[in-house]
């Protein structure tokens, strides 16, 4: 049931015909896990809060720098030195008390992911490694989690959603990450530090993936499984990728 | 035989977005890769017709070859 601060607080989503009250419920009930609250992170776990998401469990090991700021927006300054899951619950609190936060101030590795990913309905990848992103992926495969999974990279960046325990409408099964790609020697991978990253870059996509979040939630609309949005925010050119991997 | 070729992110810098061209029979991804002097460990994901394909792929007439850069920041 919705309180009447809540029903005040969500109306301008319930009054929508695709959520309604039940849809409210749907998210107030969600258990979202958000890897990664830093550029990616701040929009979608400020989106998600906004939203009411009932249960937000957050994974970060850093603490908060002041390179962050230009695109952390979560984070503020004197959060400088805090960390990340600390910082974001504080904010989170600010922005709806209604929301639990449940943080988890470790790195994720293929030893830990399971059992975190487990306790969740919906799992989002914003971090900001293959490694991680490949032991998150391999982890919601095995426990059956559906990914959101985004990447940004200087004035670019992609959203795709990964629900390869189900099958498409061909009756094969959806790629997974690594049906897609091959995991890549993390020493040679570009950095968001080496080359840059406008900071509206992760707001744009992290918007994108907590829309996403809300779309598997809710069951509005259609989520980008078996496809990936890429943008080019240089030109503004947003592409659509049908994808499969390479098994037939 | 006449493919489509279409980058994304960081591997549009200083090419282009999509290019139509002639690639001689029995020509691969990784003749594809060559021409445009991307290095193998630089691509993060190739899809073919839309479909995962390792860089060693044959390529046939009509195929439309995506090339993406290593993109995983966050």
């Amino acid at each position: 049931m919705l309180t009447s601060e809540e029903t005040e607080r969500y109306a301008r989503q319930i009054v929508l015909p695709e959520v309604g009250g039940p849809g409210q419920q749907r998210i107030k009930a969600a258990r979202v896990l958000v890897n990664g609250a830093g550029g990616l992170g701040s929009p979608v776990l400020a989106y998600l809060t906004a939203a009411g998401v009932g249960t937000l469990g957050i994974v970060d090991h850093d603490r908060v720098a002041r390179s962050n700021l230009q695109r952390q927006v979560i984070h503020g300054t004197p959060d400088i030195g805090r960390l990340k899951v600390e910082s974001a619950r504080d904010a989170i609190a600010r922005l709806n008390p209604n929301v639990a936060v449940e943080p988890h101030a470790v790195r994720l590795t293929p030893k830990n992911a399971r059992a975190i990913v487990a306790a969740y309905d919906v799992v989002v990848d914003a971090t900001d490694n293959f490694p991680t992103r490949f032991a998150i992926a391999d982890a919601c495969a095995a426990e059956r989690k559906p990914l959101v999974t985004a990447a940004v990279l200087t004035f670019y960046g992609t959203v795709t959603v990964l629900k390869p325990y189900e099958t498409g409408p061909d009756g094969a099964p959806n790629p997974g990450l690594r049906g897609i790609m091959t995991e890549p020697d993390d020493s040679v991978v570009p950095t968001c530090a080496e080359f840059g990253i406008l900071g509206t870059v992760p707001g744009v996509l992290g918007s994108l993936a907590a829309t996403e979040v809300l779309k598997i939630i809710t069951g509005v609309g259609t989520p980008l499984v078996r496809r990936m949005l890429t943008l080019d925010l240089r030109d503004m050119s947003f592409d659509v990728l049908a994808y499969e991997d390479a098994t037939p | 035989m006449l493919i489509t070729v279409k980058l994304f992110a960081t591997f549009r810098q200083g090419r282009f977005k999509e290019d139509r061209r002639d690639i001689p029979a029995g020509a691969t991804v990784a003749d594809v890769l060559a021409s445009l002097a991307i290095t193998p460990p630089e691509v993060g994901m190739v899809f073919v017709r839309g479909r995962h394909a390792e860089i060693d792929r044959p390529l046939a007439d009509g195929d439309v070859v995506s090339l993406f850069p290593l993109v995983g920041g966050g």
